[in-house]
C-alpha cells in the first residue's frame, strides 16, 4: 500500500526551527515573572503557554521526518534559492519596502501626502506605467479616504 | 414579552438602524465578493471606527457585513470561479460549472434564496437555543469555564488547520500575545521584555487588523496577475417549484450549518464543507452529476454557510466564546463597549441579545433584495484589479489601526503582526486559531486562577475537580477525546477494530 508523502515547502524546516526558537524564548520569559513556578501566580499560565508552544513546535518539527522536499531540489543551495524565488519575488518585495518607508514617512511628511506618494507610486508599479489612470485612481481614493474617516466616521489621522 | 418584542423589532423600527444593516448587507456583499478582502479584515478595521458609535448602531453595521459577507463570497465562486471567501470554495464546485453552461443567473438567485433560508433557520435557532444555554452556563463554576475555553480552543486547533500542532501552537502564540501587559490582579509586568509602552498590553484590534489585513494582503501579492474570466448573467429570479424541490435538502443542510456553527472556531467554511459531504452522500438523483452543475451542490453549502452565521452566535452569546473568527472580532466589539459576552449578557443587557437576533433576521431580508438586484453592477465592481486594491487595504489597516489609540507605535506594531502573520499563513498556520487565542487567552488565565484559588491552591484537589464533578468529567472526556483522535492512537485502535 503506497502511502501519500507530504510535501515541505522550501524554507519551512528553518521556519519551524525558529518558532522552536521563539518558544524558548518566550519560555524564559515567562519564567522570569514572579512565580512562574507556582501553579496560581501571575506567572503560571504563561509559562504554561508557553510550554504548549514548545511542545507543538517540536511535534511540527518531529512531523518532518514524514515529509520529503520537492524531488526538483536537490541541494540546500537549490531550497535557499527556491525560497527566494517564491516569497522574494520583485512586486513583494517592492511593496513590503514602500510600505515600511510610508509608514516612516507618515510621520513627518502627514498622512495625506505620503499615502498619495505611496499609492502612486505602487498603483504605477503594479499596473506597470499607466501614470494617469493611476494618478487618477489615487486622486479618487485620497477623496473617499477624506469623506469617509475625516467627513463621516471622524476619526484621527496620523 | 413586550420588552422582548420591543428589542426584537428594534432595527426594523429605527430608520438609523435599518438603513445601518441595510448598508452593511450590501457593503458586505461587495466585501465578501472581492477576492483579497474578507468579512473578518473588514469587521476587524470597522471595530476601530466605530468605538465611539452606540453600540447598536455598531452592532447593526458589523451584523450586516457578516452576514452580505458569507453570502457575497459565492457570487464570484460562480461567476469567476474564485471564491470571495473560504465558506463560499465549495460553492464553486458546482455554481462555477453552472455558469459555464449560461445558467449564472440561475444559479445566483437559487443561492441567494437558500442562503437566505439557512440564515433564517440560523436565527430561529438562536432564538430558541441561546436564553436555555445561557441560563444553563450560570451554573459552571471557573473550572468549566476554563474547560470549556480548553475545549473550544483545542477543536479550533483541529478543524482549522493543516495539521493539530500547527493549530495548538496557533492558539498558544496567540494566548502569549493576549497575556502581554500588566497582570490584573497582581499588577506585574507579564513578558513585556522590559519595556514600558507595552505595559498597557497590545490591543487585540491591532493584532487582528496585522493578520487579517496586512498578512492577507502579502499574501494577496502571490496572485497578482490572476484574471477572471466573465460570465453572462440573466433570469436570477428562481422559479417558486425550483426552491420547493430543494427546500428539504437546505433545510438539513441549514441544521448542519447552525451544529457546526456552533463549534467554536468551526465557522462556515467548514460548515459548507459538510453540507456538500451531506448532500453528495443523500441525494441519489441530481440534477447533474456533482462537480459538473449539480444545483444540489450549490444548494447544501450555500445554505450551510449562512446558517452557520447563527450558530456562531450561539456560544458567543451564551458563553462569552466566538463561533469563528468574525464573532471573535464582535465579541471585541462587545467588550469595547463595556458590555459582558457571556451568560450574564443576557440578565444584564437582554436588549443587546435580542437586538442582534432582529438585527440577523432583517439582515437576511436585505440579504435577499440585494441578491437578487443589481448583479449587473455588481460584476463591473468585483472586477477591481488586486494591483489597485492591495495598496488600499494597507492604508486601510494603517488608518483602522491609529485610530483606536492616535498611537503610531501601534500601527509599526500592526506591520509587525502582518509580517508574522504572512510567513505563518506561508508555512500552514491559520490565523483564525491566533486571534481566538488573544482573545480567550486572558480569560483562560482568569478562569484558571479562580478554579485554583477555589481548591485553595492545590493542583491534586484541581485535578480531582475535573473528575469528580458531573460536568466537569463530561468536559474532561471530550477534550481527552479530542486529543486522542488527533494522535497515531486513532488509526492504530481503528486498524484492530476494523481486525477483528
Amino acid at each position: 500500500m503506497s502511502k501519500k508523502i507530504e510535501r515541505v515547502q522550501a524554507g519551512e524546516k528553518v521556519f519551524d526551527w525558529l518558532l522552536l526558537l521563539l518558544s524558548i524564548g518566550v519560555l524564559i520569559e515567562a519564567y522570569r515573572i514572579d512565580g512562574g513556578l507556582r501553579l496560581n501566580s501571575a506567572g503560571s499560565f504563561p509559562v504554561g503557554l508557553a510550554l504548549v508552544m514548545l511542545a507543538s513546535s517540536l511535534a511540527i518539527l518531529v512531523s518532518h521526518r514524514y515529509k520529503r522536499r520537492d524531488e526538483s531540489i536537490k541541494s540546500a543551495l537549490q531550497e535557499f534559492q527556491v525560497f527566494l524565488r517564491d516569497h522574494f519575488r520583485p512586486h513583494i518585495v517592492v511593496f513590503s519596502i514602500a510600505a515600511i518607508i510610508y509608514l516612516a514617512a507618515i510621520v513627518w511628511a502627514s498622512f495625506y501626502i505620503s499615502t498619495f506618494i505611496f499609492l502612486a507610486a505602487m498603483f504605477i508599479y503594479f499596473r506597470q506605467g499607466r501614470v494617469v489612470s493611476s494618478l487618477v485612481i489615487t486622486a479618487a481614493a485620497i477623496a473617499i479616504i477624506y469623506v469617509l474617516f475625516t467627513v463621516v466616521f471622524r476619526v484621527y489621522l496620523p | 414579552m413586550s420588552d422582548t418584542l420591543s428589542f426584537l423589532l428594534m432595527a426594523w423600527l429605527n430608520p438609523g438602524l435599518l438603513g445601518l444593516t441595510a448598508l452593511g448587507v450590501l457593503a458586505g456583499i461587495y466585501i465578501g465578493a472581492i477576492p483579497g478582502l474578507s468579512v473578518t479584515m473588514a469587521v476587524s478595521i470597522l471595530i476601530s471606527f466605530t468605538f465611539s458609535w452606540h453600540i447598536d448602531h455598531a452592532l447593526a453595521l458589523m451584523v450586516g457585513i457578516y452576514v452580505g459577507g458569507v453570502y457575497g463570497g459565492s457570487r464570484t465562486a460562480i461567476l469567476l470561479n474564485i471564491p470571495g471567501a473560504p465558506s463560499a470554495v465549495t460553492t464553486a464546485f458546482d455554481g462555477y460549472p453552472l455558469a459555464q453552461r449560461g445558467e449564472a443567473g440561475r444559479a445566483i438567485g437559487l443561492s441567494t434564496v437558500m442562503s437566505v433560508i439557512g440564515g433564517l433557520i440560523g436565527v430561529l435557532v438562536l432564538a430558541g437555543t441561546a436564553p436555555y444555554l445561557s441560563g444553563l452556563a450560570l451554573q459552571f463554576a471557573p473550572r468549566d469555564y476554563f474547560l470549556i475555553a480548553v475545549l473550544g480552543l483545542l477543536l479550533v486547533s483541529s478543524l482549522s488547520g493543516k495539521s493539530l500542532s500547527r493549530g495548538i501552537f496557533s492558539v498558544a502564540l496567540g494566548g502569549i500575545i493576549g497575556l502581554v501587559g500588566m497582570d490584573m490582579v497582581t499588577a506585574q509586568p507579564r513578558l513585556t521584555l522590559g519595556q514600558m509602552e507595552l505595559l498597557g498590553g497590545i490591543h487585540y484590534v491591532v493584532v487582528m487588523i496585522g493578520l487579517f489585513g496586512v498578512a492577507e494582503a502579502l499574501y494577496q501579492l502571490h496572485n497578482l496577475a490572476k484574471v477572471p474570466v466573465k460570465q453572462k448573467v440573466d433570469k436570477i429570479v428562481p422559479p417558486l417549484n425550483m426552491v420547493l424541490k430543494f427546500l428539504p435538502l437546505s433545510v438539513r443542510t441549514s441544521v448542519i450549518g447552525v451544529i457546526v456553527g456552533a463549534l467554536p472556531g468551526t465557522g462556515g467554511d467548514i460548515a459548507s464543507l459538510f453540507a456538500y459531504d451531506h448532500a453528495k452522500r443523500s441525494v441519489k438523483n441530481p440534477t447533474r452529476p456533482f462537480g459538473e452543475g449539480a444545483y444540489e451542490g450549490l444548494v447544501a453549502p450555500e445554505t450551510a454557510n449562512n446558517a452557520a452565521v447563527g450558530g456562531a452566535y450561539v456560544p458567543m452569546l451564551t458563553l462569552g466564546m466566538p463561533g469563528d473568527a468574525v464573532t471573535a472580532v464582535i465579541i471585541g466589539a462587545l467588550v469595547i463597549h463595556g458590555l459582558n459576552p457571556g451568560p450574564m449578557l443576557m440578565i444584564e443587557t437582554p436588549h443587546i441579545f435580542w437586538f442582534t437576533v432582529g438585527n440577523l433576521a432583517l439582515a437576511n431580508i436585505f440579504l435577499l433584495i440585494f441578491g437578487l438586484t443589481g448583479i449587473k453592477i455588481f460584476s463591473k465592481i468585483v472586477e477591481v484589479p488586486k494591483a489597485v486594491l492591495i495598496p488600499l487595504i494597507l492604508v486601510l489597516c494603517v488608518v483602522g489601526t491609529y485610530s483606536i489609540n492616535s498611537n503610531m507605535t501601534e500601527v509599526y506594531w500592526m506591520l509587525g503582526f502582518g509580517i508574522l502573520g504572512y510567513w505563518l499563513k506561508v508555512f500552514g498556520f491559520q490565523m483564525g486559531p491566533i486571534i481566538l487565542g488573544v482573545i480567550l487567552g486572558p480569560l483562560l488565565d482568569e478562569s484558571y486562577r479562580q478554579a485554583m484559588s477555589s481548591v485553595g491552591d492545590r493542583g491534586g484537589d484541581f485535578l480531582l475537580a475535573l473528575v469528580t464533578n458531573p460536568l466537569s468529567l463530561v468536559l474532561t472526556s471530550v477534550i481527552t477525546l479530542v486529543l486522542l483522535s488527533n494522535t497515531p492512537l486513532k488509526g492504530w485502535l481503528s486498524r484492530r477494530f476494523s481486525r477483528s
